[in-house]
């Protein structure tokens, strides 16, 4: 009977094989479990695998009278088609990143950047101020809640205000803003370089109580020509490991500096002379780390999954109306 | 506590006194479906107080130690058994496969530490309870289904022909057991969908090839393959029914394995 067919029809009907699927399937086990394996970007070793299945499931499609006679089958092979589709689409649209902002700070970029070829977002319209937070912890101490308060602007421009937490974002122009458990203190300074304008500033000292025996920064204030350490020494018990407690500034709020081989302490409100500049230190204040999502598929994708298992069931639905087991099981 | 685990032990009795019935049934051809039955359904019964008792003490539901998850997936299993047990003469034979199975699982319980541990901020959602359902349904589904290949490997023994005698013919079980191996694929399905919805609200990202992700999509694939060869290769309900435990394996290994030997099972959930 192939004998009969034309090449194109007899590549149509190899493109459609079910073989093929299997083949698609185990491939895409195998680059899955490589991808895992090896930690690497998932995007360039499922690419082949999954435009295998979506050629042999358009070519199944085009030339199977199976999916035309049931529906809903055709349905579901189409939504993982366009499943994946979206999922390709995606890659190239998407954007990921972090940012640390100090108390009152308003959002002015991302630290770290992870965006497809295609991203053209909004980012540069994203207008939002971290006003702080409240995290409290169990004994132990865990992590119990973490809440960031936010002011933003909106679409219309209007101003609003809310609180968000892990399980729910800012979504805002398409981009979905998570607070993290990242945070920690930032002594904020005024600096001052010889004839210029002074600055105010905040050092971001690494994440807190993560790195609560390490509560030191390298940081070079703009004009100047050496690097400052600034170091906060906290105190063992600030967040207690016997009781539920909350993040908070401690009261010793006192600075060490170093500058080459000179060593400085600083109290809130001191001002110290360095040579090209004057730094004054203000206070101690807060930090909060923020990851930054956007990928405008994912409704659609959500979308496309619905129908896709929705077809799934009713195809399942319709086939399995007999009973066979039944007769000769009494 | 005590009571709680007293209580829980007693189902655990409850569903062996149950298996054994199944077991003791079978061997010695005496039918004893409504005893077994009524094993199965008062231990079931003792293990929701078991768990309501700790879930009031706690305040919370049993989803993070490896001793809750065996202790909730003992019961969700033992639930869809039942239901299938209940509904379906043809899947009741199977129990001297299915509850083998469980106590596996139980004897695992006993040995696992009852203590608790802190609730992840990221698990304070209504998707956890739509995940974990659909979870359990998808397991519960592939365990039935593994019931059924399971009579058909006992089946290649003579003694095991003798047990199953008065069952329908394996290719007729075949088709039971495909009938819950789709239904296990379209609760698998669910089940990453809602995980995926999950981690988007709590970790910023749908997908990330954590562990727990990562084995729960090689099973779903591993599931859609199984159907594909049945399918395609008109395969043997012999060999088809070695496909049912394939899955059912390592769905038990990403369940009860993967989150216990991964640091982080799932990024950035403790």
């Amino acid at each position: 009977m192939d004998e009969l067919l034309s090449l194109p029809q007899r590549l149509l009907r190899a493109a459609a094989s079910l073989k093929l699927t299997l083949l698609g399937l185990l491939l895409l086990g195998i680059t899955t479990v490589l991808v895992y394996t090896r930690q690497e970007s998932a995007t360039p070793w499922l690419a082949g695998p999954l435009l295998l299945l979506a050629l042999n499931l358009v070519a199944a499609v085009a030339s199977n009278k199976v999916f035309r006679r049931q529906l809903p089958l055709l349905v579901f092979h189409l939504a993982l088609i366009v499943l994946v589709l979206l999922a390709a689409i995606g890659r190239l649209t998407y954007l990921k990143g972090q940012a640390e902002l100090t108390e009152g700070a308003a959002f002015q970029g991302l630290t770290v950047r992870e965006a497809g070829p295609l991203h053209s977002g909004a980012l540069e319209q994203l207008h939002f101020i971290h006003e702080g937070f409240d995290i409290r912890y169990l004994p132990g101490p865990v992590l119990d809640s973490n809440q960031a308060r936010l002011r933003w602007e909106d679409t219309q421009g209007r101003m609003q205000s809310g609180t968000i937490e892990p399980n729910q974002p800012l979504v805002l122009r398409g981009y979905r803003i998570y607070p993290t458990s990242n945070k920690g203190f930032a002594p904020v300074f005024v600096w001052q370089a010889h004839q210029r304008e002074p600055l105010l500033l905040s050092v971001h000292l690494p994440s807190y109580p993560a790195n609560a025996l390490s509560q030191a920064q390298t940081w070079q204030p703009p004009g100047a020509s050496e690097a400052l350490w600034v170091l906060l020494p906290v105190a063992a018990d600030l967040i207690p490991a016997d009781r539920p407690s909350r993040f908070a500034l401690p009261k010793e709020q006192r600075l060490v500096l170093r500058r080459g081989d000179k060593r400085y302490e600083m109290q809130p409100g001191e001002r110290l002379e360095l040579g090209d500049g004057t730094l004054a230190y203000r206070g101690l204040s807060t930090w909060m780390g923020y990851r930054v999502f956007y990928d405008w598929t994912i409704p659609w994708m959500l979308a496309a999954c619905a129908v896709a298992l929705t077809s799934m069931g009713l195809h399942f639905w319709r086939k399995f109306g007999d009973q066979p087991w039944q007769a000769s099981s009494a | 506590m005590e009571t709680e685990l007293r209580t829980l032990w007693t189902a655990i009795v409850c569903y062996v006194l149950g298996g054994a019935w199944a077991i003791g049934g079978l061997v010695l051809k005496k039918r004893a479906e409504r005893w077994v039955l009524g094993f199965i359904v008062a231990g079931w019964l003792l293990h929701t107080v078991a768990l309501g008792l700790r879930w009031e003490r706690l305040g919370q539901g049993p989803f993070v130690t490896l001793f809750e998850i065996l202790s909730s997936n003992i019961w969700s299993l033992v639930l869809v058994f039942a239901i299938s047990y209940w509904r379906l003469p043809a899947v009741r034979p199977s129990a001297a496969v299915v509850m083998p199975i469980l106590f596996v699982m139980m004897g695992w319980l006993m040995l696992s530490s009852p203590g608790e541990v802190h609730f992840p901020r990221s698990f304070r959602t209504p998707w956890l309870y739509i995940h974990v359902g659909l979870g359990k349904v998808f397991l519960g589904a592939m365990l039935v289904a593994v019931g059924q290949a399971g009579v058909i490997q006992l089946r290649r023994t003579a003694r095991g022909s003798g047990w199953f005698q008065r069952l329908p013919d394996d290719r007729r079980l075949d088709e039971l057991a495909y009938r819950y191996m789709a239904l296990a694929l379209i609760f698998n399905g669910l089940m990453l969908v809602a995980g995926a919805i999950w981690a988007q609200d709590a970790w910023g990202r749908y997908w990330a090839w954590d562990p727990l992700e990562t084995w729960a999509f090689i099973t779903w694939l591993l599931l859609a393959a199984a159907l594909h060869l049945r399918v395609t290769y008109r395969l043997t309900p012999r060999l088809s029914s070695a496909m049912a435990f394939a899955v059912f394996g390592l769905a038990f290994l990403t369940f009860f394995g993967v989150p216990f030997v991964s640091s982080r099972p799932h990024q950035g959930t403790f």
